[in-house]
């Protein structure tokens, strides 16, 4: 059996997973396009630690992601710590979809542990951005979603852990 | 008379999107355990008719929980919702006694149907 996925078919099940999860827990709908996010940025990040060695990382414009959380929340104003409790549940579940998705293709099941949320970027140590996806919302507001594969791995396949 | 529910589930938006999709229903939540220890406290004194178990929680995880729940009461009704829902975990989760598996981002139908079976 074939456990590698190639870099083409994980952006598609990427792509689906953000859409779907985005529209289906905030509501905003997510157009791909070039336009990266601002100055006033949150990341989240998630690191599997089985299955497969790769990381994901949404960097996305703060606005943004309040918007998505005031959505989720039903609230006018979201404080702070309301926001990282959004963004790490939003990505918990995104990762959940595509790690679905990839066990679909692979049989291959990967797990992931806890979100790590911060303001500004981030970039993990040790690993490089295999490739990006570029969203934004209706107001112009961007994300992008990070594929990291570890410094070494340059095939271009997203290969299950040995 | 509407069924008792306990939400397990660190996230406070999981709480907010149970109720959007239980509110008119017969089924009411009557407590939310942000963690797996606080839910095997916690179950004994709410006495339940079923449990929403999130798998992946800060300290003990939602099928450690679970585990012990069911082993303390073997009658309890645990419906596992996770964004893992497929390979080992959802096994683990069918062989520790889980009554239903639902997948995140959860829907009104599919939650209802699953709460359904695992009360029957």
């Amino acid at each position: 059996m074939n456990n590698a996925v190639t870099k083409e078919r994980l952006a598609e099940i990427l792509d689906r997973a953000i859409q779907d999860v985005t529209e289906q827990t905030a509501g905003v709908r997510l157009n791909q396009n070039n336009q990266s996010p601002g100055e006033d940025i949150c990341t989240v990040h998630i690191t599997f630690d089985k299955g497969f060695s790769t990381s994901l990382t949404l960097c996305a414009d703060t606005s943004l992601l309040y918007r998505m959380a005031r959505n989720s929340f039903h609230e006018d104003e979201v404080p702070p710590e309301d926001l990282e409790e959004f963004a790490k549940e939003y990505f918990n579940v995104l990762c959940g979809k595509i790690a679905g998705a990839m066990f679909q293709t692979t049989q291959v099941a990967a797990h992931f542990g806890q979100p790590m949320f911060c303001r500004g970027r981030y970039e993990p140590e040790g690993q490089e951005i295999q490739f990006v996806l570029t969203y934004s919302d209706e107001n112009s507001a961007s994300a992008q979603l990070i594929h990291h594969v570890p410094c070494s791995h340059t095939d271009g396949t997203v290969s299950e852990q040995s | 008379m509407s069924k008792r529910v306990m939400v397990v589930d660190d996230s406070r938006l999981v709480r907010v999107q149970m109720e959007d999709v239980l509110a008119g229903t017969d089924y009411q939540i009557v407590a939310h355990c942000r963690s797996g220890e606080d839910a095997i406290k916690q179950y004994g004194e709410v006495q339940p008719d079923l449990v929403t178990m999130d798998i992946i929680m800060q300290g003990m995880d939602g099928l450690d929980a679970a585990e012990i729940i069911l082993k303390n009461n073997p009658d309890a009704k645990i419906v596992m919702i996770s964004s893992l829902a497929y390979g080992d975990t959802f096994e683990r989760a069918k062989a520790i006694g889980a009554k239903g598996f639902v997948d995140k981002p959860f829907h009104q139908e599919q939650l209802l149907k699953v709460f359904g079976q695992a009360l029957q």
